[in-house]
């Protein structure tokens, strides 16, 4: 039975939360609705073709997104989505987003980084953030074969002498050597894409120690 | 610098433009109704080989710095954006004056392709009503950006 | 209205350096009065397709002082036409138009400042922040006979990068430039800062 439209007040802040290709699609509650048991229902648009499209899993449900990763996955397309509040037989007028676009909208999240410690050394291996899958068992994809210019920022923390620097790679490896021994640091790293401003995670810090030292010859004035 | 096939220019910095139009993005594309139609279409801009890029991105600067952009400036004084498009609108005018896409007899047939892929993009705007044309046709400046990103070198 | 008595700023002209630009002009006198003076700008787009179209400068529409910093308006690399007219109360002067067109790649650019340290055996460099337009080139080199000159580039200024693990008992040189890929031109290098770590030999 369709709904007295506009009965309802609309949900508010409706935007695309876009991380590696994740596009979930968040809202607000309606004001002035607590206590009542409103449902939503979202459809979405590709722009440039004809009509709107219904996601089944979201259609009347309580919560406040849905994720249309897969509706949304051909990145240079551009996408338009809307949602509606259903109590009973009102509901709401839909609201919608403006024109999303993954390919230059997305985050581009941190890469994975193994840390292995030596006396006076530190290995960094990186590995690329990952493009989301439909499911786990696919392939993965990583965000470097879309952005064949993603760049690596390698931030470290000396906590002995309290100086920070960082480092530009491209590649997926990075050998700090000549590091003092039996010293705490921290690093942490971002991906980052030149060119438009697109938003970016750093890694979670990580901490760890150089080796003791084996030897004693060694003292840096 | 970007380097469309032979075509080189340099002295355009992309992050300012992409900067020009994030300011601009919400406001133009909002007043785009038509949403079913999209002008610069896959058809338009995919698969465009090198020596090709040269003689379309000629052709699309100049029909948005003669006609798109000419046409729309009563809406950008309206939504309070001239300085944002004034940086957009210099910006593709430094690289069209540093465009000498080649006129030998043989790229003839690779002139002809992209200006068939441009007259697909002129097809679709004639198809709507001047101003519905001139909105989306500005509203799609990210999707021409994106492309001319894949021809930009750091 | 444009009064009669009000005159026009003259002598309106440019200083640019690090793609700051700074447009001066001579003050317009009124004992006992507060003249303020109102700049707008046009690149070559307007002055080609639209030479009726003038926009307000983001700094000084209106400002008190007779200078205006117009670097947020001058934002591609072509000739830009600027004009500055005085305002009294009501009424303000004819507009002054700059004498030639300004082009930011006629900015000078002056060598970074530069700071050069080491943090155990790591060289590090952290370069003047003069803003997202800057680049910087380093050269850095062991102070040896036939010693090879190594190229980094730094993407911007404000915090330290890591140049080189150095061996010990080795001085380390650097020279940096700016680089603005906007205009396509560099700065002349900077003067040259070396460092050494000490260290006895190392254990074999």
């Amino acid at each position: 039975v369709p709904c007295v439209s506009g009965g309802l007040p609309k949900p508010m802040n409706i935007t695309f939360v876009s991380i590696n290709m994740k596009n979930v699609l968040q809202w607000a509650p309606p004001e002035g609705l607590q206590g009542v048991e409103v449902t939503y229902t979202v459809q979405y648009f590709i722009y440039g073709q004809k009509k709107w499209l219904s996601k089944s899993k979201c259609k009347n449900i309580n919560r406040t997104y849905c994720d249309l990763s897969a509706e949304t996955s051909d990145y240079e397309h551009q996408y338009y989505a809307k949602v509606k509040a259903v109590w009973g037989t009102n509901c709401s007028k839909w609201v919608e987003t403006g024109r999303f676009y993954p390919f230059l909208e997305t985050q581009i999240g941190p890469p994975e980084v193994s840390l292995t410690t030596g006396e006076k050394s530190i290995s960094i291996v990186l590995t690329a953030p990952e493009k989301w899958k439909r499911n786990p068992e696919d392939s993965s994809v990583s965000m470097q074969q879309i952005y064949s210019n993603l760049k690596y920022n390698v931030s470290m923390y000396n906590t002995k002498s309290k100086r920070m620097w960082s480092q530009c790679i491209t590649n997926h490896t990075l050998v700090l050597s000549w590091l003092e021994p039996n010293t705490l640091y921290c690093i942490s790293v971002e991906s980052f894409v030149p060119g438009p401003p697109r938003l970016t995670r750093p890694s979670q810090k990580q901490c760890v120690s150089t080796l003791e030292d084996q030897t004693s010859g060694l003292k840096v004035k | 610098e970007f380097r469309f096939g032979s075509c080189r220019v340099e002295g355009v910095v992309l992050p300012e433009l992409w900067e020009a139009f994030q300011a601009m993005k919400h406001t133009v594309q909002a007043q785009d109704n038509v949403t079913s139609v999209r002008l610069l279409k896959q058809e338009v801009l995919q698969n465009v080989s090198d020596t090709e890029s040269c003689y379309l991105i000629h052709a699309l600067l100049k029909f948005y710095l003669n006609t798109v952009f000419k046409n729309y400036h009563k809406k950008i004084v309206e939504f309070k954006i001239l300085k944002s498009f004034s940086t957009l609108a210099n910006n593709f005018l430094a690289i069209m004056s540093k465009l000498q896409p080649s006129q030998e007899n043989e790229t003839f047939s690779i002139s002809e392709s992209a200006h068939r892929r441009f007259l697909l993009f002129r097809g679709a705007f004639k198809q709507l009503d001047i101003e519905a044309a001139l909105t989306k046709a500005f509203g799609e400046v990210d999707i021409l950006l994106t492309w001319m990103e894949k021809f930009y070198q750091l | 209205d444009t009064a009669a008595f009000l005159p026009a700023p003259q002598n309106l002209s440019v200083h640019s350096t690090n793609m700051k630009h700074l447009l001066t002009w001579s003050p317009v006198i009124l004992p006992g009065e507060t003249v303020y003076y109102f700049v707008e700008y046009q690149g070559e787009y307007e002055s080609l397709y639209m030479s009726h179209i003038w926009i307000p400068s983001s700094w000084c529409s209106p400002t008190e002082g007779p200078e205006c910093d117009v670097t947020d308006d001058i934002t591609a690399t072509v000739p830009y036409n600027l004009r500055v007219s005085a305002t009294l109360g009501s009424q303000s002067s004819a507009w002054s138009t700059l004498k030639h067109p300004f082009n930011r790649n006629s900015t000078i650019l002056t060598p970074p400042r530069m700071e050069v340290t080491k943090d155990g055996f790591h060289l590090v460099i952290e370069v003047e922040d003069l803003g997202p337009q800057f680049e910087f080139l380093v050269a850095y080199w062991r102070r040896e006979p036939g010693a090879k000159e190594h190229i980094k580039e730094v993407r911007s200024g404000g915090s330290p990068v890591l140049l080189e693990t150095m061996q010990p008992g080795v001085t380390y040189c650097v020279r940096a430039q700016t680089r603005v890929k906007a205009i396509r031109r560099y700065s002349a290098f900077s003067q040259v800062e070396c460092v050494e770590v000490q260290g006895e030999s190392l254990p074999l």
